[in-house]
């Protein structure tokens, strides 16, 4: 009995002295380094996700900070931020200042894959994994590349499989038979139009591209656009862009009087309060987008759901100036899936960040869906569904999903009205 | 396809006059480069953005309300900064990096009060609806758009050889030592000028969400490439050439959207180079032009 109890106190002795010891050694704080565009062209999606990052950060630090598994204890959480003004070459400097400078724990770079593209190979040449909130361009994603992982949007060459689908699918069924693509070039929307092309050829169904033309992301006049496309008479217009483009695009087309029968625009679906208030309700009726996280109530299993989300967000940020929206869930996303890789990982070495981040693929649910990668680290998960804007009947709007069928919520209509 | 990207091209190239006028005549009366211009475009399309929102007031009432306060702000930002640089031994070079810094703080300012997401106003205030021009459909705002450039230029016109002020003015561009050698009060007639180049770029911005689609605060950097392109085209110093820079730009640009869309935003550039290259002094200049 003597014995037992000797070594029970003995073991549970050695428990405690290492555990002390461990947290005796943990950092004061766990360093997150990122950038944000607070002016420039891709403000619009930037500071969204960086709010939504930084709210996760504020609300962790306010609980004590993140546990942190390799030093067994909460870590406050330092967030070192700065502005890169939607300059490649200041995001290129800024991103190298964070590695070598501020020596962070974790590199997360800026939204969107402009800003993201001058990251992925300055994290790999410094060895730090890359966590890419937003960065969809294929090619950021290879094999021999271990130092980069995907948030929170699916990979922009998986992004318009439903858009392909149903238009190859159901598209002739409607009478669909032409079709046109118009991009800005940019990794995001060109890597989507060229997966959008290779789909649409690849199911071999009756139906043609008819018009297929990249325009600069700085386009700002679609007019005339829209009357070539009307010349090649569509039946089907496919339109990629960015917020600015969307914006341009939709508005043109509503002042020009052109009605295409089925248009599909990105950012109708992901940041469509903003484009509401400058596109206008009824510029918006009917067109077909992506049905996003911040309108899609995914029953998460870890962090907020949805409204409550958006309650914090619009209790933190009271000015409005920085739209809710997709964008500002990807940033939320970005810091849960950080917290449970912290809580997993066995020591704060950026390969074992990797494997922690990898050991949750398919299996965490967050508000933005089911977090899953491929092996490049790509997300292939939290895939959106095709949708369709119509009018509630109350002077508002209300999103439609109409792909894949599994999921609709209701049909198309076809042609738009 | 051919027609339409003509008939757009004039009705947008109007569009783009305004948008240089007051460049140009900043630059042909006080020699110095004024780089905050793009920002100054973009104030103005911020005050009709809120003065639709909060008062609902018509765009067209908003142009004539910021012609007027924007040259009032015009003569005390002239008297502090312009006379210092005139008595710089190179002026113009030291208007580059002056007004590059009052367009960053500018930038600045605006990101922190408006936030940087896009802005817009209803294309609806100009009525529902394309208007038709020699058989093409045309947005209504791009007409009224191009009418207000077509006022704003004949207003140009009148004031510059048809007022007393306009001759000071014509004489002061001539020849700014000479003019205040015969006595003409040249900051005074500069003054007014500048504070009239910052109100046409506050009006072309007034018309920027329609022409544009939205506006946010970093508008202004692409908005001064763009002018320049129009301004060195038609011909630096010379505001009505910005008429003839206006249209080639705008038609230019409609030709490449239509026949080589992935590389319209090279227009600009190419369109510079090509001037400065074939006719240094723009197809409306003079060989020396103070002569």
């Amino acid at each position: 009995m003597i014995r037992k109890l000797t070594v029970a106190l003995f073991v549970a002795f050695f428990a405690v002295f290492t555990g002390a010891a461990r947290a005796a050694g943990a950092p004061a704080e766990i360093k997150i380094g990122t950038l944000y565009a607070a002016s420039g062209a891709f403000a619009a999606i930037s500071m969204p996700v960086h709010q939504g990052l930084k709210l996760w950060v504020d609300q962790k630090n306010a609980e004590g900070g993140v546990f942190v598994k390799p030093y067994n204890k909460k870590i406050p959480i330092k967030l070192i931020a700065y502005d890169d003004q939607s300059n490649t070459a200041t995001a290129a400097t800024l991103y190298n200042q964070l590695i070598t400078q501020d020596k962070v724990d974790i590199l997360v770079a800026d939204s969107g894959s402009p800003l993201t593209s001058v990251a992925v190979p300055i994290a790999r040449e410094h060895k730090m994994l890359l966590i890419d909130q937003t960065g969809t361009g294929a090619a950021f994603f290879s094999k021999d590349n271990p130092y980069i992982v995907l948030m929170a949007d699916p990979v922009s060459s998986i992004w318009p499989k439903y858009v392909a689908d149903f238009l190859t699918q159901d598209g002739p069924k409607l009478g669909i038979k032409r079709i046109a693509i118009l991009y800005a070039t940019n990794d995001f929307t060109g890597t989507q139009a060229n997966a959008v092309r290779g789909f649409i050829k690849a199911a071999k169904a009756p139906v043609e591209i008819v018009y297929d033309q990249g325009v600069p992301t700085t386009t700002t006049s679609y007019t005339v656009i829209i009357n070539n496309i009307r010349a090649a008479n569509p039946d089907a217009v496919i339109t990629l862009g960015f917020p600015n483009n969307d914006i341009s695009y939709l508005r043109n087309l509503q002042d020009s009087g052109v009605k295409f029968k089925w248009q599909f625009n990105i950012y109708p679906g992901l940041e469509t309060e903003g484009l509401k208030k400058t596109v206008g309700v009824k510029g918006l009726e009917y067109i077909f987008t992506y049905v996003p996280s911040s309108v899609i109530e995914y029953k998460p299993e870890f962090g907020m759901s949805l409204p409550q989300f958006r309650d914090a967000w619009h209790k933190k940020y009271t000015d409005d100036k920085v739209e809710f929206g997709f964008n500002s869930v990807a940033g939320y996303t970005t810091g849960l899936v950080l917290e449970n890789a912290l809580k997993a990982t066995e020591s704060m070495d950026q390969l074992a960040l990797r494997k922690a981040i990898f050991g949750l693929s398919g299996k965490l649910k967050t508000i933005d869906g089911t977090f899953e990668l491929d092996e490049t680290g790509a997300q292939i998960g939290e895939i959106t569904p095709l949708g369709q804007i119509v009018p509630d009947g109350k002077g508002g709007l209300k999103f439609v999903v109409v792909y894949p069928h599994e999921a609709a919520s209701g049909k198309p209509v076809y042609p738009a009205k | 396809m051919l027609e339409y990207a003509l008939i757009a091209g004039l009705v947008f190239g109007l569009y783009f006059c305004l948008v240089g006028l007051g460049l140009n005549l900043v630059f042909g009366v006080m020699r110095i480069v004024n780089l905050a211009h793009g920002d100054f475009l973009m104030l103005g399309a911020f005050g009709a953005f809120w003065l639709f929102n909060l008062v609902g007031l018509n765009p067209v009432g908003t142009a004539f309300l910021v012609f007027a306060v924007f040259t009032a702000l015009g003569l005390p930002l002239y008297y502090l900064l312009v006379p210092r640089l005139q008595r710089a031994k190179d002026p113009e070079m030291l208007s580059i990096i002056l007004f590059f810094g009052l367009s960053q703080v500018i930038e600045a300012l605006a990101t922190i009060v408006f936030g940087p997401s896009e802005r817009s106003i209803p294309g609806r205030v100009f009525g529902t609806g394309p208007v038709h021009i020699l058989g093409q459909s045309l947005p209504a705002a791009w007409v009224v758009s191009a009418i207000a450039s077509g006022v704003a230029v004949l207003f140009i016109y009148v004031y510059l050889y048809r007022t007393r002020l306009g001759y000071l003015t014509r004489a002061v561009m001539v020849h700014r030592e000479e003019a205040l050698a015969t006595g003409i009060d040249v900051d005074r007639v500069s003054a007014i000028a500048f504070g009239i180049g910052l109100a046409l770029a506050a009006i072309a911005g007034v018309f920027a969400p329609f022409m544009l689609g939205s506006v946010n605060p970093s508008m202004g950097v692409d908005i001064n490439i763009q002018s320049f392109a129009v301004i060195v085209v038609g011909s630096l110093g010379n505001p009505l050439g910005t008429i003839l820079g206006g249209i080639v730009y705008g038609i230019s640009l409609t030709f490449m959207q239509t026949y080589f869309s992935s590389w319209a935003n090279l227009l600009p550039y190419v369109l510079l180079i090509f001037i400065l290259l074939v006719r240094p002094s723009g197809l409306l200049g003079r060989e020396v032009r103070s002569a």
